[in-house]
């Protein structure tokens, strides 16, 4: 016989599971701090891409001035000022890296809550039935 | 307006049924539209510029998730700025790889403005698209405007100075490469249309989010304003170029456009048809799910009564 209450909740809970919740699972099997840390280093690497092109852009930009300079200029000064602009630029990423994947942490949890509600309605359905 | 608003009803019954069409046929006119627009206004490399590159690349997109669609038109406006110059390329490359390392790492879906903002320019109504991010998205949107606003600069300074760029010697590529970034990052009517369509995401955003009535329609109007308004403003005081009727004339059009933007997405609790498949230790499930049709009927309200005319007896 089928449980025609049984096939509405399945359904629902496998459309939530299709779509969305796919990202939501794969966010949730991680833990926090991990989760959370690994796309602190992704975007750190992605930043550092960014920046490379960035200054690879400016260095193009102004290759007459270079040439010209590359006798004079102190280079570890000038090495010194690119490590802090570029230590500002991406601690300042990561930490709206951070900000962001909290928020996405503590939403995919929230939604999974529900799902897992679900889930126990569900299992609790078979039981009732045996 | 019972008739319209049954209308939307049956529209989006319509659209959640037969969602599997929908989707790629959308997918498809907005790759379409938006390559055929990238080809006629720029279209420097003849061997990309045919009806049928265009077709295969828009079907392409049709069956592909839709960031494919920009990922195609930035390879478009590449490969036509690289016919053009090759430092015309380079800039427009370092400038959607950094936008894709930064930003879009975060909010994918927000890509979509930077295609859509370009392609309403071209059809003179940019004035829409910050005023429907307001009203659909989320105020970072408007870091997504802003840069939408820097890609069609970026293209239109390359189209609008192709005889410029071909004056200067072949030879000095740092020159010709500085001469594009130059260009467009010292245009100050570019400076004045960002910081004018960021603040329209967010004041957008701020009055539809808020406890009254007819917020969203009272968050059109107010954007619309203040962007005409901080628009105008900022190009007398920065002493930028700008079309003082066109913007009337676009906000004004751009402010209806949003108007039903608002009639059909307000308060959309959109369903689609779902197919899934699970199963059970007794059975195989096969499920499609379709959202059930909820036309109310219109009420009938009487406004006034007549009295009823007594019959004239003839004798």
């Amino acid at each position: 016989m089928i449980h025609e209450e049984r096939v509405i909740l399945m359904s629902r809970l496998q459309a939530y599971e299709d779509n969305e919740g796919k990202k939501d699972i794969a966010t949730a099997n991680y833990f926090r701090g991990d989760y959370i840390g690994l796309q602190m280093l992704k975007s750190v690497i992605y930043i550092t891409i960014a920046a490379g092109i960035f200054y690879a852009g400016y260095v193009f930009y102004n290759l007459e001035d270079f040439l010209k300079s590359i006798y004079e200029t102190d280079w570890i000064e000038y090495a010194k000022l690119l490590l802090t602009r570029y230590l500002v630029l991406v601690i300042g990423y990561a930490l709206i890296t951070y900000m962001v994947y909290a928020y996405r942490y503590a939403k995919a949890q929230k939604n999974l809550k529900k799902y897992y509600g679900g889930l126990k309605a569900l299992n609790a359905m078979y039981h009732e039935e045996a | 307006m019972t008739q319209l608003l049954l209308a939307k009803e049956t529209l989006k019954t319509f659209v959640g049924r037969n969602e599997v069409y929908l989707k790629p046929l959308g997918k498809f006119m907005l790759a379409l539209a938006a390559f055929v627009m990238i080809n006629s206004y720029t279209g420097y490399m003849e061997r990309i510029n045919s009806m049928s590159i265009v077709l295969v690349a828009a079907l392409m997109c049709s069956f592909l998730p839709l960031n494919f669609i920009i990922i195609c038109s930035a390879a478009f406006i590449i490969l036509h700025m690289y016919a053009l110059s090759m430092e015309c390329a380079l800039v427009a490359l370092i400038l959607f790889l950094i936008l894709a390392l930064v930003y879009f790492r975060f909010a994918p879906k927000d890509a979509v403005v930077v295609l859509l903002l370009p392609m309403c320019f071209y059809l003179k109504i940019p004035y829409v698209v910050p005023v429907c991010a307001g009203l659909l998205a989320t105020p970072v949107s408007a870091v997504a405007v802003a840069c939408g606003v820097v890609v069609y600069y970026m293209v239109s300074y390359v189209a609008g100075n192709v005889s410029g760029l071909s004056a200067l010697e072949a030879e000095d590529m740092s020159g010709r490469f500085r001469y594009v970034v130059d260009g467009f990052l010292k245009n100050k009517t570019m400076v004045v249309v960002m910081i004018a369509f960021a603040l329209t995401v967010i004041i957008v955003y701020l009055i539809r989010r808020l406890s009254i009535d007819h917020s969203w329609t009272i968050a059109i109007i107010a954007g619309t304003i203040a962007q005409m308004v901080v628009l105008l403003l900022g190009a007398l005081l920065m002493d930028a170029e700008v079309s003082t009727i066109g913007i009337i004339l676009g906000s004004l059009v751009s402010a209806g456009i949003a108007m039903a933007v608002e009639f059909l997405m307000f308060q959309m609790d959109y369903s689609r048809a779902e197919n899934v498949q699970f199963e059970d230790d007794e059975y195989y499930y096969y499920v499609k799910a379709v959202p059930k049709v909820i036309l109310s009927r219109p009420e009938k309200t009487v406004k006034k009564i007549n009295a009823q005319r007594k019959k004239k007896k003839s004798h």
